[in-house]
């Protein structure tokens, strides 16, 4: 057991590694209307999902802290959105049909609006810097279909990591 | 009631979170550059670092890369345009060149038209007699302008020719190369009489001058006015090469024509009365 969960741990940091690099590094390069891929918050939504709330909130943690530790934004910007975003995508355990790739899809949208909108309003409410409101608003939504493109494939990825963990 | 506990328990752990975050949130919002790794974030990012440059440079090298082929291709359309345009423009010259040559030809030919006796009409050569090399010319010129037959054709240069046969809208010019031609004219300078005549191959002879006369290499020939063709003073030739031979009552020579008979595009002819 203690086994199972090292080694999903271990799984799990190092995609989540490699995501956040892969966005630092390159995804950033690739802006469409000013939104850029997160690979990581369909990735914390689904392991909210699978996982609960609690497994959630640790990962949308881990993940934003180090998205905010290799993006060079202030720590525990990403780390609160998304620890919120896990968490609350824990309370939706089990219930999401996940066969159906439109449902993670729609899901990871919402998320990526609300984890959005929760790093703006930190940012305003924590001084951080302005926050053209205006321009945001259309950069959310297309940064919320860009997550939702991806999240049957990373819903996929981390079926495959329960099922594989759950085994032993 | 367990599900209460587990529920309650999450709400702790949501909270506790929260309150760490927010925690971790106002340190580093107070910090001078609003991040403080700390160093444990130090440690993370002395080990993530090096990898996140080696893939930002490479995806820097693939985003020269691509930038390098998509200039390629603009210079390559560029390219493809230019050529285009320098093909254009290189027609446009010729064109030009053409243009100003045929105006300063035109030029030349009213200045001369001034001088000439009787009325005179421009006349544009549009074909050329290939059976009979450079003999014959076609004027786009013809009796609907005034033209008619044994009317006398100038350049700019000198003689051309006269008129041999005339429709409405053209006329057949008989170059002084011609064999079949025959005009009279003096030496400019010593004022001696002879006849040039026509030898084929653009060269024509000045005969039937006699042995006493007075001429040199580089005399100029003008007509003599008495064939009643052409009108006096028009400048034929030059004496090239003067032939003097033993026993022979006259002398001939070689005559350089002054008009360029094998380049002719432009010619005068002198209607009416001369």
């Amino acid at each position: 057991m203690l086994r199972g969960s090292v080694g999903r741990g271990l799984a799990y940091g190092g995609i989540f590694i490699a995501a956040a690099l892969v966005q630092s590094a390159w995804l950033v390069r690739l802006e469409i209307w000013g939104a850029v891929l997160d690979p990581l918050l369909p990735l914390v939504v689904a392991i909210g999902i699978f996982r609960g709330s609690e497994a959630g909130a640790v990962s949308g943690i881990a993940a934003g802290l180090l998205q905010d530790l290799l993006g060079g934004t202030t720590l525990g910007l990403y780390g609160l959105s998304k620890m919120v975003i896990g968490f609350a995508a824990g309370l939706f355990e089990r219930s999401i049909y996940l066969e159906d790739p439109l449902l993670p899809a729609v899901a990871v949208f919402a998320a990526t609006v609300a984890a959005e909108t929760i790093v703006r309003l930190v940012v305003v409410i924590a001084r951080l810097g302005p926050v053209p409101w205006p321009a945001v608003v259309p950069e959310i939504l297309v940064q919320g279909a860009l997550n939702g493109a991806v999240a049957p494939l990373a819903f996929r990825l981390v079926r495959t990591i329960e099922q594989r963990f759950q085994r032993r | 009631m367990t599900d209460l506990i587990l529920a309650r328990r999450r709400m702790v752990v949501f909270l506790a979170l929260c309150v760490l975050l927010l925690g971790l949130l106002t340190t580093q919002a107070r910090s001078p550059d609003r991040r403080l790794a700390g160093p444990l974030g130090t440690a993370i990012l002395a080990v993530l670092a090096p990898v996140q440059t080696g893939m930002a440079v490479a995806a820097q090298s693939a985003a020269d890369a691509w930038s390098r082929y998509l200039a390629i291709g603009r210079l390559r359309v560029e390219n493809v345009r230019l050529r285009a345009e320098v093909e254009e423009l290189s027609r446009q010259v010729g064109s030009l060149r053409e243009e100003a040559l045929a105006t300063r030809r035109l030029e030349r030919l009213l200045a001369v038209r001034r001088s000439l006796p009787g009325r005179t009409l421009a006349a544009r050569v549009v074909a050329r007699d290939s059976a009979r090399w450079f003999s014959t010319i076609l004027i786009d010129r013809g009796t609907r302008d005034g033209v008619r037959r044994n009317d006398p054709v100038v350049s700019a240069d000198g003689v051309v020719g006269r008129v041999i046969e005339a429709t409405a809208t053209s006329a057949r010019v008989l170059l002084i190369s011609d064999s079949r031609s025959a005009v009279g004219v003096l030496i400019q300078r010593s004022r001696y009489a002879g006849v040039i005549e026509g030898k084929g191959g653009g060269t024509v002879q000045l005969n039937y001058l006699s042995r006493a006369a007075d001429v040199q290499d580089g005399d100029v020939l003008v007509t003599s006015g008495l064939g009643g063709v052409f009108p006096k003073g028009l400048v034929v030739g030059t004496v090239m090469h003067i032939v003097r031979e033993e026993g022979a009552l006259v002398q001939t020579a070689v005559v350089q024509p002054a008009a360029p008979l094998d380049r002719l595009e432009e010619v005068l002819v002198i209607v009416g009365p001369r």
